[in-house]
């Protein structure tokens, strides 16, 4: 055989030809990470991979569709369905958890190429930091996300670029996969900058130190409240607070660091045209202009409740000003006992929730309950100006007051925590915080401000995780009488374990 | 032609007769004058044989004798002298006889002499009617070629399957090629007018098609194009006009009262508001109730009758000229085919010229050359809503297009006078070539071909009434694409007989092929001022320009080996080899081997049989080979970046890296496939075939028969296979899962009667096939759903349907390919109770409601669910057969062509959905269990219920002519009237329009098909 495969080689020789192929119109890894503009091109490809509708919209929801702030439509899909029913047994593949977790790994092997390339390459040194730096950030964040929601998954450092390349063993430990998690963000902190103004879509110094604020507290609150596995890693929970404190200190409370701040104005915080506002640490990047779904944005018309298939108004605030939206598809509606849940006189209730539409010349068209309006919806993401479906609508990923709330928890009853907290309940029209509280009833009084100062923007699900209160506050669970050893984590997707001998 | 040799020994005869030398010359039926055909004078040694321009002279010939012609390849004829000295003869050919030659790959046999599978199709009688490809022609015309003909719009092409289906993710085409020039995928040949076609040859077998190596597993089709002949000059004019109308009616509503009071019921039934109660809707829209609609209302718009031209005219003509001499013949021809579709402005234009020139520099070397260039355009307006509301005005008050509201995308004549879509092509395929004889039994050809295709298509869809063009604040774009096929081929062919027994032919040869194809896209949005359309896309919003482009390269060098041996003409042997070098290939599989070897036994010439008069032929086959299928795409062995837009600090810019967007999937392909890690082992699918045949003839080739049996394993399928999501990608192409097609096809062809006038003959086709899916690669990492109830393994195929929110077809193991799948319907919901009984639920279980059974019970729930759905129907036929009838009484001709297909299934989408079968609704007043009651709420899911009996017999032809041969001099000197009809009549219980759809088996609705006349007047002087 091996002498007739000499004699074809040397036909094609004949011809001149050698059969090799050689690649036309598009990149591969030996023909770029050549110029600075290539290794930003690079990292943007990074966050690229958060945008697609299979991803970003479960960025979202998964913190909320499957507690008992939100319930899907009667006709939503069987994923939805089967996630806001806590129906554990199609868990492994539930399509929007396999997506969630395919695109946290794209995300990672997005990054990997990023790390291991970039700081190959001979161009500006600020710029290699800023960009692997990045990275680090993207792949600390994608890990963080799969490690809450997943925990011990297999850990990829290097792209994936052979058949051989794409099965890895998974994470011995959760500590094991945290301290990669934290690694990270070291790198991330230690070589980015913090940029002069929030830049929709990228992130900086203050989003690595956000992050880590955010991990350190999410360790030492699961451990200290007894969840599952968590209670079993080693570290202390008393050093992770501190350490939490120290991270989200740098993040708000150094007068050194003015990029991001509160907005005083809290509409202004869901505005689109302000996704460059001091609160937004980090926050998705998409815009109407887009010709894809994911490039663009739907996910306004996801909260939002078909009323006519046409435009309708809703008040700005307290005012008459009408704003203008497009109706939705009624997929994420808000459950009403939440609704009613809230203080009186909360704007967050008032404002970013509207339980009546108008139209154009301020008629009232639908109001809940009772008139056509079948729930009181999430307005805050709303784009007046948008065209046809698409909106500018940016899922806010880690804001200023979430970073606040997260050192006043991590601190206890400082006077800087109690400042903090009070700030974001008088922006919300409510009265500060009884003084003098316990750490124990401080504690709560944040998450529960967290409940409500984050509603609908993907953060409750994990609160109730690492609180370790799933099992308890949850109905639909409860029903089952699923115990916290169920629920801690979601089972890895099907296709991973089958595909993946390591995975036993 | 066999020039049989007579030695002319003259004795001389005590006669009392006069004797006169007779001279004249012999022709056949088209007027090419036949060399080497003998005169003798029966019972002496008298003859002699025609010369080149078919001339001949006998001296000695008896006024009252009668003289015997012979030739092969021609109907014997004896032929009373009665004292004339001139006899012009024409020699009727035997389109029977056994001895023609046919083409096989890179080379010619005697047909007697094949040890493979090869049809032989005349195409010159199918081209009666018009057609824009010549497969389309072949539609029951070949024992094992499945052809469908599913699209009718202007210048549509054909699905062509050479016994079945073998592949699954690689093409399942067979490949054509043209007089030698391998020039792609079968169906879409719009290129070569089908005129200029003489011969079609199908190669089925292994032993036929392995000769094309990788690209031989799905058949080749030969087209050999047409070429002068003969010493003659001659210009033949065909002229044919068409007229097209449908052949049922549009099942449409005519009745608005009717219609509202169902679109009423349905919505009342749904608990949603009625839309005809007298009120404006939510679009601010007025919908009349049904009070006015009796009464008062008069707007009631015909619009099929605005949509549909009355009676589309169509047009095919061609000239060709051919002449030659002893050095030099060449052919030219020019065509002009237009096909009016039944839609409005919805056309097609092919203007096609095709040059062929052959020249003998020395005797013994020939150079040959042809160049083809087609030009066509294809002005598509197509879909337009023919059944749109008919109480919609067709204007505004202002004159304007009226609308339901600034989303109705669907007025016909908005688009037809606003929207552009229009495509033009232009192709050329030129030959270069030379032919030369060394000696006598060592002949070298090598040829060129050189084939350039390009196509620009322009679209335009305005701000208003389009949806692309609302959504963009309009839409402009060009399409460019162009391609070059390079082939270069060289071949030896030795043919030489040993000691009168030992017949020896060899061929040796080389191929390379270089392809390349490029394109490019422009587009612009959001235009100011829409009166240039796309005719500037500079004008659109600078900011929003869209640009793409993208090449294609492959290569292919091969080399190929046939030896034939015969025995005494009665043992023969064939050996084929083809070695493929493909760029495609993976770089641990570059080069691809393809061997194949054939027996046959000439019964009729052992010694035992040869004196039975009755049998002409009786033959036995046997081959086996390996052929493949390159069904990869270029690339997919390199790894491969994906780039994409983002917006980044408030603009759009590009961003790079691992992983791209290799496809889609999920419920409207909504979400990503990511591949781009490479697969250097990929190759070429592997098709290993065994056939056994049989070829009879009886009573001096009056009836013919043949047979095939075979047994087609494919192997080493195409396929993606899943990837750990860990990893960051999807998919990747691997080798893996294997197809097996089994079947057999028989054609019986005679001549029932036939006398000095008549001649009546039919042909019968026959084939079955089955198909089964045998694997699908490894289960797991092929990602294989699986049955609960049975177990089997399967995948969804295709794309899947908004009505049923399903897949309609799934490939499952141990199953034909692409059955259909999911729950069985019993009847209708009578109450309440009974449907709740049944394990239905919620809206489900009311009365009028689909009765779904609950097949799957081991999950122990009474409740219908995923779990009970099943294979509920079989989109393959059981088997087709077609019977052609001809009939001719001097100069009057008449065929019949009937085709069938027969035990197929397929999903009538339009089952409840149209004017024709929603008034047969359940209601409580009648409770039928044949029909649901109206719902527009209902989520209907896929059932048996949807799935109809395909089967069909159509009367596909017939046509009645008339032919003058209008000087006695040239036979081939003709003027021919004819009428053809093309779809008269079918045979169906199929309740759509027409049962013939894709092969996935689902029908759409679309219009009804066509019935056209073809008057059709050829014209030879």
């Amino acid at each position: 055989m091996k002498r007739i495969s000499i004699i074809l080689a040397s036909l094609a020789l004949v011809c001149g030809c050698t059969l090799e192929e050689y690649p036309y119109g598009f990149y591969s890894e030996n023909n770029f990470y050549k110029t600075a503009a290539d290794a930003e091109s690079a990292i943007n490809y990074v966050y690229d991979a958060i945008t697609y509708i299979e991803y970003s919209r479960a960025i979202v929801f998964l913190g909320d569709m499957n507690t008992d702030v939100m319930t899907p439509k009667g006709d939503a899909t069987a994923a939805t369905k089967e996630l806001d029913g806590w129906k554990m047994a199609t868990f492994k593949t539930n399509t929007t958890l396999y997506n969630f977790y395919k695109y946290s790994y794209i995300t990672i092997n997005r990054a990997n190429s990023v790390i291991e390339n970039v700081p190959k390459m001979d161009i500006d040194q600020a710029l290699k930091d800023r960009c692997v730096g990045e990275a680090y950030f993207m792949r600390a964040y994608s890990y963080y996300c799969l490690a809450r929601n997943f925990g011990r998954v297999p850990i990829h450092l290097k792209p994936t670029r052979t058949l051989d390349d794409t099965t890895v063993a998974p994470a011995e430990s959760l500590d094991q996969l945290w301290a990669q998690i934290f690694s990270d963000l070291e790198n991330a902190e230690s070589l980015m900058q913090v940029n002069a103004a929030p830049r929709p879509g990228r992130t900086d110094k203050v989003a690595a130190l956000s992050l880590m604020a955010k991990a350190y507290l999410y360790l030492a609150s699961a451990k200290e409240s007894g969840a599952p596995f968590y209670k079993d890693m080693n570290f202390g929970v008393e050093d992770y607070y501190q350490k939490s404190v120290q991270a989200a200190a740098k993040v708000v409370a150094d007068p050194s660091q003015t990029t991001y701040h509160f907005d005083s104005d809290l509409m202004a915080i869901y505005d689109v045209e302000k996704s460059d506002g001091p609160e937004h640490i980090f926050i998705m990047s998409m815009d109407r202009t887009g010709e894809t779904e994911g490039q663009y944005s739907k996910i306004s018309k996801m909260y939002i409740p078909y009323i006519s298939g046409g435009t309708i108004y809703l008040k700005q605030g307290d005012t008459d000003v009408l704003i203008k939206s497009h109706d939705g598809w009624s997929e994420y509606q808000t459950a009403a006992d939440f609704w009613n849940s809230f203080e009186a006189g909360d704007r967050r209730h008032d404002w970013l929730f509207c339980d009546k539409v108008y139209d154009v010349n301020g008629n009232l068209l639908a109001s809940y309950p009772g008139n056509k309006l079948s729930y009181p919806f999430c307005r805050k993401f709303i784009d007046p100006d948008y065209s046809g479906d698409k909106t500018s609508t940016k899922p806010m990923l880690i804001r200023f007051s979430d970073i606040a709330l997260v050192y006043a928890e991590a601190a206890g009853p400082t006077e800087k925590a109690y400042e903090l907290v009070n700030f974001i309940r008088s922006r919300a029209g409510l009265s500060p915080l009884s003084a003098g509280l316990s750490k124990e009833a401080f504690r709560a009084a944040v998450q529960k401000e967290r409940t409500y100062e984050l509603a609908f923007e993907g953060d409750l699900c994990y609160d109730l995780r690492r609180q370790n209160k799933l099992h308890t506050n949850i109905t639909e669970a409860k029903g089952q009488g699923w115990t916290a050893e169920d629920m801690v984590f979601y089972p890895i997707p099907s296709l991973e374990t089958d595909l993946n001998p390591y995975i036993k | 032609m066999l020039a049989v040799m007579l030695t002319a020994s003259v004795v001389a005869l005590a006669q009392s007769a006069q004797k006169l030398t007779l001279s004249g010359v012999v022709r056949d039926t088209s007027g090419e004058p036949v060399v080497g055909a003998s005169i003798v004078l029966p019972g002496t040694s008298s003859g002699t044989i025609s010369g080149a321009d078919g001339d001949y002279s006998l001296r000695n010939v008896p006024e009252n004798a009668t003289i015997a012609v012979e030739c092969l390849g021609y109907k014997s004829q004896a032929i009373a002298v009665g004292g004339r000295s001139q006899i012009n003869i024409v020699l009727e050919e035997d389109s029977m006889f056994i001895e023609e030659t046919v083409v096989v790959g890179y080379g010619q046999m005697k047909k007697s002499d094949l040890t493979g599978s090869v049809s032989s199709v005349k195409t010159e009688a199918l081209t009666d009617v018009p057609s824009n490809t010549i497969e389309g022609l072949l539609q029951g015309r070949v024992a094992g070629v499945q052809v469908i003909n599913a699209s009718q719009d202007p210048g549509a092409t054909a699905t062509i399957r050479i016994r079945g289906n073998s592949s699954l993710n690689g093409s399942n085409a067979p490949l054509v090629v043209i007089d030698g020039f391998p020039y792609g995928e079968a169906g879409a040949l719009s290129q070569i007018n089908p005129q200029d076609i003489i011969s079609m040859e199908v190669l089925k077998d292994a032993s036929a098609s392995a000769i094309y190596g990788s690209r031989g597993a799905n058949g080749v089709i030969l087209i050999t194009t047409r070429k002068a002949k003969g010493n003659l000059t001659r210009v033949s004019v065909r002229q044919q006009t068409t007229l097209s109308s449908f052949s049922t009616p549009l099942d449409i509503w005519r009745d608005p009262v009717l219609m509202a009071m169902i679109s009423n019921e349905g919505r009342k039934n749904a608990g949603l508001v009625e839309q005809y109660i007298g009120a404006v809707n939510t679009n601010g829209v007025y919908y009349p109730s049904i009070n006015e609609l009796q009464t008062s209302w008069s707007t009631n718009t015909r619009w099929d009758e605005i949509v549909f031209r009355k009676c589309p005219v169509s047009n095919n003509t061609t000239v060709q000229v051919q002449s030659s001499n002893d050095k030099t013949m060449f052919t030219a021809s020019a065509n002009y085919f237009l096909d009016n579709g039944m839609y409005i402005k919805d056309t097609y234009n092919k203007y096609g010229g095709n040059f062929a020139v052959e020249h003998k520099i020395i005797e013994n070397l020939k150079l040959k050359a042809s160049a083809n260039i087609t030009g066509s355009k294809r002005h598509s307006n197509g879909y337009l809503s023919y059944n749109r509301n008919p109480i919609f005005p067709v204007y505004d008050e202002n004159g304007d297009y009226w609308q339901y509201s600034v989303q109705d995308y669907y007025h016909p004549l908005a688009i037809t006078n606003l929207q552009k879509d229009e495509t033009k092509g232009m192709d050329l395929i030129s030959y270069f070539g030379i032919d030369y004889q060394i000696i006598p039994c060592l002949n070298f050809t090598a040829q060129l071909n050189y084939k350039h295709g390009e196509t620009i298509r322009d679209v335009y869809f305005p701000k208003k009434y389009t949806e692309r063009g609302v959504f963009n604040d309009g839409y402009g774009g060009i399409n460019n694409w162009k391609d070059d096929n390079l082939v270069v081929e060289a071949y030896a062919t030795f043919d030489k007989t040993f000691a009168q027994k030992h017949h020896f032919t060899a061929m040796a040869g080389y191929s390379y092929e270089n392809y390349s194809s490029r394109s490019s896209g422009l587009a612009s949005v959001g235009y100011v001022n829409e009166s240039l359309g796309n005719e500037n896309l500079a004008a659109g919003n600078p900011e929003k320009y869209q640009i793409s482009n993208s090449a294609y390269k492959t290569e292919l060098v091969s080399a190929m080996l046939r030896l034939n041996y015969a025995y005494d003409n009665r043992y023969l042997v064939t050996f084929t080899a083809r070695a493929d070098g493909s760029s495609k290939f993976g770089a641990n599989n570059k080069w691809a081997f393809f061997p194949s070897a054939a027996l046959s036994w000439k019964m009729n010439e052992e010694s035992w049989m040869k004196d039975i008069k009755q049998i002409n032929l009786m033959k036995i086959r046997a081959s086996y080979g390996i052929s493949g299928n390159q069904g990869i795409s270029a690339y997919q062995t390199l790894s491969r970046y994906g780039q994409h837009k983002y917006y980044n600090d408030g603009q759009w810019v590009t961003s790079i890296g691992p992983g791209y967007i290799s496809g889609s999937t999920g419920q409207g392909g909504i979400y990503a496939v990511w591949s781009g890690i490479p697969n250097v082992g990929l190759k070429w699918e592997t098709t290993s075939q065994f056939d056994l045949g049989f070829d009879a003839a009886f009573f001096d080739n009056r009836l013919n028969f043949t047979f095939d049996w075979y047994y087609k394993h494919t192997s080493d399928l195409l396929r993606q296979r899943n990837i750990a999501p860990s990893s960051g990608y999807d998919k990747m192409w691997v080798n893996d899962g294997e197809i097996l097609n089994t079947g057999f096809e028989f054609t019986l062809d005679g001549v029932i009667f036939r006398n000095k006038n008549w001649n009546v003959g039919a042909t019968m086709v026959f084939s079955l096939n089955r198909n089964k899916v045998l694997s699908l690669g490894n289960a797991v990492e092929a990602g294989l759903n699986v049955d609960t109830r049975t177990g089997m393994q399967y995948e969804f195929y295709g794309n899947s349907l908004e009505q049923y929110r399903a897949y309609t077809n799934i490939l499952a193991v141990g199953k034909p390919m692409y059955v259909f799948y999911g729950y069985v319907v019993d009847g209708i919901v009578q109450s309440l109770a009974e449907g709740l009984d049944a394990g239905l639920s919620g809206d489900d279980a009311q009365p009028g409601e689909f009765r779904y059974v609950n097949i799957y019970n081991a999950d122990r729930l009474n409740t219908i669910n995923e779990d009970d759905r099943c294979i509920i129907g079989d989109p393959n036929p059981d088997f087709t057969a077609s019977l052609a009838l001809n009939a001719s009484w001097k100069g009057l001709d008449f065929n019949i062509f009937f085709n069938g297909v027969f035990g197929n299934d397929v999903i009538n989408t339009k089952r409840f959905s149209m004017p024709s079968n929603q008034p047969l609704r359940w209601t409580v007043d009648n409770r039928t269990e044949k029909y649901p009651r109206l719902n527009d709420n209902r989520q209907t899911k896929l059932s048996n219920w949807w799935v109809e009996d395909g089967s069909f017999v159509r009367i596909q032809s017939a046509t009645l002519g008339y032919t003058w041969h209008y000087t006695k001099k040239d036979y081939g000197r003709k003027l021919r009237f004819y009428v053809s009809g093309d779809n008269l009549f079918t045979f169906t219980k199929f309740s759509g329009y027409d049962p013939e759809v894709s092969a996935l088996g689902v029908y759409n609705g679309g219009y009804p098909r066509l019935r056209k006349w073809t008057f059709g007047v050829d014209f030879t002087f």
